[in-house]
């Protein structure tokens, strides 16, 4: 039984990783109804932001910050950093497309993928990158049986806590209020006076944001990061998107979580080998009973 | 005026011809490597890469082949992939200028590789391709300087069982070529003792390539209480599965395929978890005895600062040698001369890693196995 609480626990784990990148996602897609395949290539970036800082400034902050104030230091400048790049991203790569229309947007986005992708390869190199052995502790504590590590227990709270951040950010300030209101009526939200483009720059530096603190934390738990990874984190998190309800950011967080505790089930119970299939067997199944998804709302049909 | 314009065009020509003259007897003999330079082995990829540079700058030093042509390395990137290992094979030869090829780390990308190699008739050499298999298709143009995952398996059930007195083995593969074929080998070469019930096999799956989150089947493994754990796939994996098998609680000593450790694996499960981590292995290139190797070596760290920490670089650099060699003493590039030469002339030839020879199948002759730990240091050294 302890077993099945230790899948739960580690599928919970991945699944705030999920959870956060869906975020990203479906901020996006909610505002410009554009699928940003970028958005795992922040994440891979963000990843590696943290990796420089950890190795090259470990010293430094960790003596004047501690240890998990170094870490908290290094997740919230590579944050910073790419929130700078997530709106340059936006500039140089979507936004003079928007007037062609939402097809050669994605193109532009798979093409910004991969130039991220690429330029990550070139900056680092093609080899795997190791996050620093020493700097985290490895603590393992044994409740009611059950194992779990210290640095499991701060990634969970940490995403629900960023996740409360964002939820409370859509959901009770005026930014939230523009964004939802951007989302529901592009062109009637700008007759009431809100400024579509402030929408889209908020939207792309939280996102990115997000992505790469979720980049730090994926280094921190794995210890081992490519510059290939962006893809599969990014694969799994639109699906979350999707599952969750497209554009429904609860239903993202939701999706990201259902998702990974399914696979970590699935792979221990049915098939290691057989984990992906059984997790986008769930998806289409719920898109066939539920088309918005679990949590997405029905969309009015414009007449 | 217009015999100076004349003159000017002759000139051109002259000056565009001259280095062309000039160069063509001096052509350099072109090689190709094909690795693994981007992708999830790409540090083997470099090591190969540097080697066969090396090789190639050693030989060139001695006045090069066939009377003073220098050795080229021509390298192409296959990205650790079976794809794209198919498309590198066909850039190769489909360049006119390549001899012969130093095909690939990796079974699986050997596979479809060796393929088209064989049907444009194209010597190829693999130096990091263990699959039994790859030499039972009947090939003529196929050959590696490695051993082969039957011999390692039957050295594990050997040695490995008596050393750490277990009773209880777990074996985990990969599924690529050579991971699952070395784990079935080893099955294989377990079967007298399992049949007499002095060891039993308690576990023998598979994880997936290119996850990062392994903590489904370890506790699976932990589940079964293994005494030695047995892992038959590439290091980034192997990295991964001991740091977070250690985490959930799994004891038992980890010994890895010959692909498993190298300085990568230290660097990312960390000293404390790397060390007493076993592989069986081919002799290290540090523990090579021979005056080549001690020669090579020397050349290689008087360049990149330190040695290669995984025997495959070296296997492609005795690769790239043997090419060399045989086109040096057959004066031809003709790759029907070339493989005819290889399979039945080709025996004891000084090598880096020892005397090189070939079976009728393309197979090396006589590879021995050692069994390494990681040591306090973090170095790989052969077990006592």
């Amino acid at each position: 039984m302890q077993v099945v609480f230790e899948q739960i626990i580690n599928g919970l784990t991945i699944g705030s990783f999920y959870a956060l990148i869906a975020l990203g996602y479906s901020m996006v897609y909610g505002v410009l109804k554009l699928i940003n395949f970028a958005h795992g290539d922040f994440f891979t970036l963000g990843s590696y932001l943290g990796y420089t800082l950890l190795v090259f400034g470990s010293a430094f902050i960790t003596t004047h910050f501690g240890l998990w104030g170094g870490m908290v230091a290094a997740m919230l400048m590579a944050a910073m950093c790419l929130a700078f790049i997530g709106v340059l991203v936006e500039r140089a790569a979507y936004r003079p497309i928007y007037p062609a229309g939402r097809l050669p947007a994605v193109v532009s986005a798979l093409g910004a993928s991969i130039v991220l992708q690429n330029a990550i390869m070139v900056i680092w190199g093609p080899r795997y990158q190791a996050y620093p052995a020493k700097l985290i502790p490895n603590i393992h504590l044994n409740i009611w049986g059950i194992n779990i590590t210290v640095l499991q227990i701060v990634i969970l709270v940490l995403s629900f806590v960023l996740m409360g951040i964002l939820y409370y950010i859509i959901q009770k300030t005026v930014f939230g209020a523009a964004i939802r209101a951007t989302a529901l009526d592009k062109d009637t939200a700008s007759l009431m006076g809100i400024n579509f483009n402030k929408v889209i720059f908020f939207i792309f530096t939280l996102g990115p944001a997000l992505g790469a603190m979720t980049g730090v934390m994926v280094g921190m738990y794995y210890r081992q990061i490519s510059f290939t990874m962006g893809w599969n984190y990014g694969l799994k998190a639109f699906t979350a998107t999707i599952l969750g309800g497209i554009g429904n950011l609860p239903g993202a967080m939701f999706g990201g979580l259902i998702l990974g505790v399914l696979e970590m089930l699935g792979a221990a119970y049915i098939s290691a080998a057989w984990k992906d299939v059984f997790v986008f067997m769930i998806l289409i199944l719920v898109l066939i009973f539920r088309p918005n998804g679990l949590f997405g709302e029905k969309i009015a049909e414009k007449v | 005026m217009k015999i100076m314009k004349h003159l000017l065009i002759v000139g051109i020509i002259l000056c565009v011809l001259m280095p062309f003259n000039a160069t063509a007897a001096e052509k350099p003999v072109v090689i190709g490597l094909q690795g693994p330079i981007t992708g999830p082995w790409a540090y083997e990829g470099e090591m190969a890469k540097q080697s066969c540079e090396i090789a190639a700058q050693l030989i060139n030093e001695k006045g090069g082949i066939l009377g003073g042509r220098m050795v080229e390395v021509r390298v192409v990137d296959d990205a650790g992939e079976p794809k794209t290992g198919a498309l590198a094979a066909t850039k190769l030869v489909g360049q006119k200028d390549v001899v012969a090829s130093v095909s690939t780390y990796g079974s699986s990308i050997c596979e479809p590789a060796s393929n088209i190699y064989e049907k444009f008739k194209k010597v190829n050499i693999g130096y990091g391709v263990t699959a039994v298999r790859l030499t039972q298709r009947d090939f003529k143009y196929f050959f590696r300087t490695c051993g082969r995952d039957d011999s390692q398996g039957k050295f594990f059930a050997d040695s490995v069982p008596q050393k750490f007195g277990a009773k209880k083995i777990a074996i985990m593969h990969d599924n690529t070529a050579f991971g699952k074929g070395l784990a079935e080998d080893t099955k294989g070469a377990l079967k007298p003792m399992l049949d007499a019930g002095t060891v039993e096999l308690i576990y023998f799956d598979a994880i997936t390539p290119g996850e990062k989150d392994f903590h489904v089947p370890l506790t699976q493994l932990r589940e079964k209480k293994p005494d030695v754990w047995y892992f038959t796939g590439y290091y980034a994996e192997a990295a991964l599965l001991v740091t977070q098998a250690r985490e959930i609680g799994v004891t038992c000593p980890f010994v890895g395929g010959n692909a498993a450790i190298n300085n990568e694996f230290v660097k990312i499960a960390g000293i404390d978890l790397a060390k007493g981590c076993y592989m069986t292995n081919e002799p290290l290139p540090a523990d090579l005895p021979y005056k080549e190797a001690k020669e090579f070596l020397k050349a290689y760290k008087d360049k990149f600062g330190e040695i290669p920490s995984s025997p495959w670089p070296i296997y492609a650099a005795d690769a790239l040698n043997i090419i060399a060699y045989a086109i040096d003493k057959t004066g031809s590039v003709d790759s029907d001369v070339l493989a005819e030469y290889l399979r039945n002339d080709v025996n004891g030839v000084p090598g880096i890693t020892g005397p090189i020879g070939f079976t009728a199948q393309g197979d090396r002759e006589g590879v021995p196995f050692y069994l390494y730990v990681v040591d306090e240091n973090g170095n790989i050294v052969i077990s006592k």
